[in-house]
């Protein structure tokens, strides 16, 4: 008895060596070049700084400015929240939707697939003018398209991103188009399905739908948490498509957290005060990643605890 | 994937080997200038020329020039000046010298001037008062002007002779803009095809607008002005100018311009139009087949001032506390010699650019109309103040509350409160991190 | 599993054919959508800078102007650049593929003190936008020589850093092997670094091959980082020596548009090889059962 207790301490002790060795190159890298500017900017955050002289240090000043007086603040958080809120499940259902079409066996599939990448290696030029051509109010392709649609309800033509209650919506629909992204995660993920599974369902005269929900879509879970939780690290970071398409217009509709970081440290030159939104941004993400984990064990098929 | 795995790393190892590069071996120092004619751009051939012949006169320092591309430069130069390593010499913007020079990142030019017994010391008289007052702080210069832009009335004459006008019609003042610009509109069916002017195309400014009347932005202690009579006319000037049509219907008018990627100008779909000097450079270099003029933009009726935002590059010799004076030595003379006659007639040629020396640049303008009558509207350029509190007073902070009042989701009087609200409570929070 | 339904009920093939020609008809529509910022970019590429600029031709080019792309390769040491990028994308790519897959194995499958706080660490260092710690960073590498060589941009993939999505994200994949598979391999007396070397890695192969895809997508098109932490202009990659035909004060955008064509083509063609092996892991991959 006793003599089994030491084994699997050892065991233990060895596992805790093992693991510690295989994180190291990471763990090393993060001490050693990871830590230093990382503790910095917590620093800088406590200070004055217009990246010309040395940071002054003042305390909790810039924190105290940004909650309690500063309108934009809270304007840009609150921008971020509707983004966030709506783009990830959007996002997961059509990256999922289109990798579940883009799994099948079909001539030509390469080619598809090819075809819906196409937007995340574009040149981002390229992409803001077919977007800004696509969602014009009076001669772009879509409210060409809904025109009918307009006439039988009367109303007058949308005016998407021009439009301050529309242009946070119309910049979600913009962002869905570089899902294929997140897409090849899950081609990715849907490889690893034993196809056993697959063959027993038919036999049993399983009809697709009932092989995607029952089979494939839990299988996918873990892919699926990994986009969430990414999405949710980027869509609070969200920046690049308001700065090229609206320029965080109309008035400040699509001005987003990171782009007014942005214009913090580069328009104003306040490098203390942006550190200081940085390390809200992170504080507050964390919290939603870490309530995300918890609920992750409820959610997420995992074959060890299966 | 074995395979895969091979092939990368016998790649690595490729990769590796060739990657230890060798490092040349020279006598002189190097002096390190950065500019914005990167390998590849047009005028980096000039560029390296200009920099070689300065190599060559003397044998003391090798200036090694590093070219970037203008959407990087701004960036790759403030994290090094914040780290301090930034270059010997590099151009910024002229508007901030102040902030720099107060900060303790660039040399005193006064200074080295006032230590400079030499025949070739820089020529203040060949500079324009109003860019060396921006390169000033507490009497010293800390910088020098280096390129001069403006904006100017671009115009037509081909549009012009169509509708029975000729170079005496081109307009002198706002309502003379106004009635000659009527004249141009042509819409069909709910679109507008063609336009006479509008004061939001082209490369203008709502403080550019303001400035003709003899207002300003800011008072003398900086604080925001714009609560006031004459700014509402002047904004509503502005947004009424094309009142005959809908804002849906000019911002369709100017997006299918941008959409097509063509220049609003260049294929007659306005007029005229208020732009820099780059628009000359485009329109050269496209080889665009219209005939144009250009003249002073336009001023209000009565008491008008002739004035246009002019910004600039200013050239500045960056301090990075390491104390050497061989090397500081060095950087002043390359950029004593980046402000001569004939460096400057060079750079403008290299860059497109209109450069600071005054004597170069009537040298430069030759029989060029154009370039000339630019250069006079120069000389009624003004930069705009550095506000601390709100570096870009222009931009991020004004054009939310601009666009809007354009738009019409906020009355004109309503974005000028809503912009003054917004940049005291700048003003405040700024003073409290002090 | 079409192909597979199809075997199981012959009788379905009619069916199926109907489904194929729907599926087809779906995939065409969206596609055009998806490739018309691509057509853009060429058609662009391939028009005059007069026609750019009065807008005589509205989307096609009247002649094609094929020698844009040789000014593009011509006027830039091109194949300078190309080694240049060849050397960082490389390098990054084999640093990532091994910080992030044993980490992700250490994530996944070993019982080790601290785990879960270190995966929390790993997630914030993704929350913070890299402008902030830009400063420190350079400053750090300033400091410790690294400034005037290639270090900043290749070291760090090989401790981990920029891993960490690729790190969450094979943690995942690895999690969803069976753990029956290793359990058995060390019953018949394997270590862990067997398992990760011969189970793990092997079963991972479409979720390796997407970083793969990943890391070689972010090196190849990263121009920032080669802008700020190159010092020596003999060092830039391509995707940074072709920023030259940015916009400049009058600038072309047919060039600017041919240089971006000449970015997008490595990728695409990866792309296109990289996702094969998904097919594969369809039919091949048979021992996951």
């Amino acid at each position: 008895m006793k003599k089994r207790a030491q084994t699997l301490s050892r065991m233990k002790r060895q596992e805790n060596l093992i693991g510690y060795l295989f994180a190291s190159p990471w763990i090393t890298g993060l001490i050693l070049l990871g830590a230093f500017p990382f503790l910095a900017s917590f620093y800088i955050s406590f200070t004055n700084y217009n990246m010309l002289s040395f940071p002054r240090f003042i305390g909790l000043t810039n924190y105290r400015i940004l909650l309690s007086s500063d309108t934009i603040f809270w304007r840009s958080l609150g921008n971020t929240f509707y983004h966030v809120s709506i783009a990830i499940p959007l996002g997961i259902v059509l990256g999922v939707g289109l990798a579940l079409l883009l799994n099948n066996k079909v001539y030509g599939m390469s080619v598809y697939r090819t075809m819906f990448y196409l937007p995340n290696v574009v040149s981002i030029v390229a992409m803001a003018l077919m977007w800004l051509w696509l969602f014009q109010p009076s001669f772009g392709l879509i409210n060409e398209v809904l025109s009918p649609v307009y006439r039988l309800l009367d109303i007058e033509p949308l005016r998407w991103h021009q439009d301050a209650r529309l242009a946070k919506f119309s910049l979600i629909l913009m962002g869905l188009w570089a899902v294929g992204g997140p897409m090849v995660i899950y081609l990715a993920q849907m490889q690893d399905i034993p196809n056993a599974l697959y063959e027993s369902a038919e036999i049993d005269g399983a009809s697709w739908v009932r092989k995607t929900v029952s089979i494939t879509l839990p299988l996918m879970t873990p892919s699926i948490f990994f986009n969430f939780i990414m999405g949710l690290i980027g869509g609070f970071q969200v920046f690049t498509i308001a700065y090229i398409m609206t320029s965080g217009g109309p008035g400040r509709a699509t001005y987003y957290y990171a782009y007014y970081l942005f214009d913090t440290m580069i328009s104003d030159q306040n490098m203390g005060m942006a550190s200081a939104m940085a390390w809200i941004l992170l504080v507050l993400v964390l919290i939603v990643t870490m309530i995300a984990l918890r609920l992750n064990r409820y959610v997420v098929y995992l074959g060890e605890e299966s | 994937m074995r395979t895969i795995i091979a092939t990368i790393l016998i790649l690595g190892t490729l990769a590796i080997s060739a990657g230890c590069s060798r490092e040349e071996k020279s006598e002189a120092l190097t002096i390190q200038f950065w500019h914005l004619n990167p390998v590849g751009s047009p005028g980096f051939s000039q560029m390296r020329g200009i920099i070689n012949a300065f190599n060559e006169r003397q044998e003391a320092y090798f200036v090694r020039g590093t070219g970037f591309s203008f959407w990087d430069y701004w960036d790759k130069l403030s994290v090094a000046i914040s780290s301090r390593t930034a270059p010997d010499v590099g151009y910024r913007t002229i508007d901030d010298v102040v902030a720099r020079a107060s900060n303790g990142v660039l040399h005193n030019i006064s200074e080295l001037m006032r230590n400079d017994t030499s025949q070739n010391n820089i020529d203040l008289g060949e500079f324009r008062e109003s860019q060396l007052e921006f390169a000033t702080w507490q009497g010293d210069l800390w910088a020098m002007p280096f390129s001069a832009t403006t904006r100017v009335l671009y115009y037509n004459l081909d549009m012009f002779s169509e509708v029975g006008l000729t170079e005496a019609d081109v307009p002198r003042t706002w309502s003379e803009l106004h009635r000659v610009a009527k004249m141009f509109d042509r819409v069909e069916g709910n679109t507008i095809t063609r336009l006479g002017f509008d004061p939001t195309y082209g490369n203008t400014h709502y403080h550019g607008w303001l400035w003709q009347t003899g207002l300003d932005f800011f008072d003398d202690e900086l604080n925001p002005t714009l609560d006031t009579q004459g700014h509402l006319d002047v904004l509503e000037w502005i947004i009424g100018f094309n009142s005959d049509f809908s804002r849906g219907q000019l911002t369709a008018f100017g997006e299918a311009s941008e959409m097509l990627g063509i220049n609003v100008f260049a294929s007659e779909r306005v007029a005229m139009i208020v732009d820099t000097d780059g628009l000359y450079q485009t329109l050269k270099q496209a080889d665009a087949q219209i005939t144009y003029g250009v003249a002073p933009i336009p001023v209000p009726d009565e008491d008008g001032i002739r004035v246009s935002w002019g910004s600039g590059f200013s050239l500045e010799m960056f301090d990075n506390g390491a104390g050497d004076e061989f090397r500081r030595t060095g950087a002043w003379e390359l950029f004593k010699y980046l402000l001569e006659h004939d460096a400057q007639i060079a750079l403008a040629d290299a860059n497109g650019w209109i450069m600071g020396h005054r004597s170069a640049m009537m040298e430069y303008a030759g029989g060029d109309p154009i370039l000339q009558a630019i250069l006079e509207e120069i000389d009624y350029a003004v930069d705009k103040v550095f506000v601390p509190y709100a570096p870009s007073w222009h931009g991020a902070d004004w054009f939310p509350y601009y666009t809007e009042a354009l738009d019409g989701t906020l009355t004109p009087s309503g974005a000028l409160a809503a912009a003054r609200a917004h940049l005291l409570q700048k003003r405040a929070n700024w003073e409290a991190t002090r | 599993m079409t192909e597979a339904l199809g075997r199981v009920l012959p009788g379905l093939r009619h069916r199926r054919r109907i489904r194929n020609a729907l599926l087809h008809l779906v995939l065409l529509t969206a596609s055009v959508a998806f490739t018309f910022p691509f057509l853009w970019m060429l058609f662009t590429a391939l028009k005059t800078p007069a026609e750019l600029l009065q807008g005589t031709a509205a989307f096609f080019p009247s002649v094609p102007q094929w020698s844009n792309f040789v000014t593009a390769v011509t006027v830039i040491p091109f194949f300078m650049y190309l080694m240049n990028s060849l050397i960082v994308v490389v390098l990054v790519m084999l640093g990532t593929l091994f910080s992030a897959t044993t980490a992700a194995y250490a994530f996944a499958r070993l019982e080790w003190r601290g785990r879960d706080v270190w995966f929390v660490v790993m997630l914030a260092t993704l929350m913070i936008p890299i402008q902030v710690i830009l400063i420190p960073t350079y400053i750090l590498y300033a400091h410790i020589g690294w400034l005037g060589t290639r270090l900043p941009l290749i070291v760090p993939a090989f401790f981990g850093g920029g891993a960490a999505f690729y790190i969450f994200m094979l943690r995942q994949f690895f999690k969803g092997i069976p753990k029956e598979l290793s359990e058995s391999a060390i019953i018949d007396g394997a270590n862990h670094f067997q398992i990760f070397g011969r189970i793990m890695l092997p079963l991972s192969k479409p979720a390796l091959i997407t970083v793969m895809l990943f890391t070689f997508m972010g090196a190849w098109n990263d121009f920032f980082g080669p802008l700020i932490f190159l010092s020596n202009p003999d060092h830039w990659t391509l995707a940074l020596g072709l920023r030259a035909f940015q916009l400049q004060f009058g600038g072309r955008f047919d060039l600017m548009m041919a240089a971006a064509i000449l970015m997008v083509i490595p990728t695409l063609l990866i792309f296109f090889f990289a996702q094969k092996s998904f097919i594969e892991g369809i039919t091949f991959t048979g021992i996951k059962g």
